[in-house]
């Protein structure tokens, strides 16, 4: 039989990666992400024994998480603003074509509307089936396959539409 | 499966096509090249989703979920204290209240029940009578005197008159002991000038600092036992 301490931390070293994640791209910033990560954990913490079966713990998870940051904007009202560009810029220096072009599409990720972002986050980083993921954002399984479809349509033609050079080449 | 269709199937779920899709890409070329473009996309997609989790995040997770369950502990601990402190408070009352307060709430429903406890004790034809001056040495205590003899006196002594210290004197009466109580003035126990029950009837006279009270048979006459008292007694104060 497990402690409640090390559920806990299995739970955290299993998961808090994907959560992290999952928050970032939520709201597209690294502090309230982690914020997020933080408070989520917390009350998991609480709630720990009421998750009965461990499979479905991510999901639990992330439920919980979205509830964190609806109530984030119920707190702070005001702070609700238009995504600025500005947020989801790297700070860390770009040297290699693949972080160029992650960056790059990450961009293109962050400007995609909320409603086609979140679900493809949830099934390529999150690895849910459509199904799960009308569960989780309580929506009707097609309404998600059409999301996840434009989702994938705008960064297709965004990708199509990029210049062939990009950033800075010296000399 | 037409080519909208198939495209909106791969672009949904290019990961897991299901038995329909798979079919369409193995009949025809294009389909299957699609297909893996997207796949090639869903590569990308996956690595640009995938930012740098912030170092020791999971550490910082459980610190404080520690420090969190700690100082739940330590509010637990001080509300069990308290609780506990109240409950002993509460005992410890209760215990007062039933230990100090008086059962009777006035001197004739005391002095009935103090005279059918002792009933047995007292015979009404005792030969062993007790002298007015040992009776006046115990009245000193309530600065009073007698100046003769009300009767047969058979006993006298102190007792405790509802926790108070008292004189209890029985004197033979005509067919049962008439015993007289003197008490000192109490607050708790109301004045009852007159009480009686089936068997016995008593009355009290009120004095400056004690009462007088005097309980007896219906066969005895209050009013003389009162008068004589009234005219016997003497108070120093």
């Amino acid at each position: 039989m497990m402690t409640k301490q090390v559920r806990y931390e299995a739970l955290v070293k299993a998961l808090h990666g994907d959560l992290y994640r999952y928050a970032y791209w939520l709201c597209h910033e690294k502090q309230v992400a982690e914020d997020l990560v933080q408070e989520t954990f917390l009350r998991a913490w609480r709630a720990l024994d009421s998750l009965k079966d461990e499979k479905a713990a991510k999901s639990w998870l992330i439920t919980i998480l979205r509830r964190e940051n609806a109530r984030r904007f119920e707190r702070k009202r005001f702070e609700m603003s238009e995504y600025e560009e500005a947020n989801i810029t790297d700070t860390q220096s770009i040297t290699t074509e693949q972080e160029l072009e992650n960056h790059w599409l990450r961009e293109k990720i962050a400007q995609l509307p909320p409603e086609y972002s979140e679900p493809l986050v949830l099934q390529v980083l999150g690895g849910f089936s459509g199904a799960d993921i009308a569960t989780m954002l309580d929506l009707n399984k097609n309404t998600v396959m059409t999301r996840l479809f434009r989702a994938r349509n705008q960064l297709k033609e965004a990708l199509a539409a990029q210049p062939e050079k990009r950033g800075m080449y010296n000399g | 499966m037409d080519d909208l269709q198939f495209r909106r199937a791969i672009y949904a779920d290019p990961n897991n096509p299901d038995a329909d899709t798979i079919a369409a890409q193995q009949q025809d070329p294009s389909k299957k090249q699609f297909a893996q473009e997207i796949c090639q996309l869903d590569e990308k997609i996956m690595r640009a989703l995938q930012v740098p989790v912030p170092e020791g995040l999971a550490e910082k997770l459980i610190l404080r979920q520690t420090l969190a369950s700690h100082q739940v502990q330590k509010r637990k601990t001080r509300v069990h204290l308290a609780l506990a402190a109240s409950v002993a408070i509460v005992g410890g009352l209760m215990l007062n209240f039933m230990q100090f307060s008086s059962a009777y709430n006035n001197l004739g429903d005391y002095a009935l029940a103090h005279v059918y406890h002792e009933q047995g004790s007292f015979a009404n034809n005792a030969t062993s009578l007790v002298t007015l001056a040992s009776l006046n040495q115990k009245m000193a205590t309530f600065d009073g005197n007698f100046s003769q003899a009300l009767g047969k006196l058979l006993f006298a002594d102190y007792c405790r008159f509802d926790g108070m210290k008292s004189l209890h004197l029985v004197y033979q009466g005509k067919t049962s002991p008439v015993t007289v109580f003197i008490v000192p003035k109490n607050e708790q126990l109301s004045f009852s000038p007159d009480f009686n029950d089936k068997k016995l009837f008593g009355s009290s006279l009120e004095f400056t600092h004690s009462n007088i009270i005097v309980v007896a048979d219906k066969n005895e006459s209050l009013e003389l036992w009162q008068q004589k008292i009234s005219e016997t007694v003497s108070w120093l104060i």
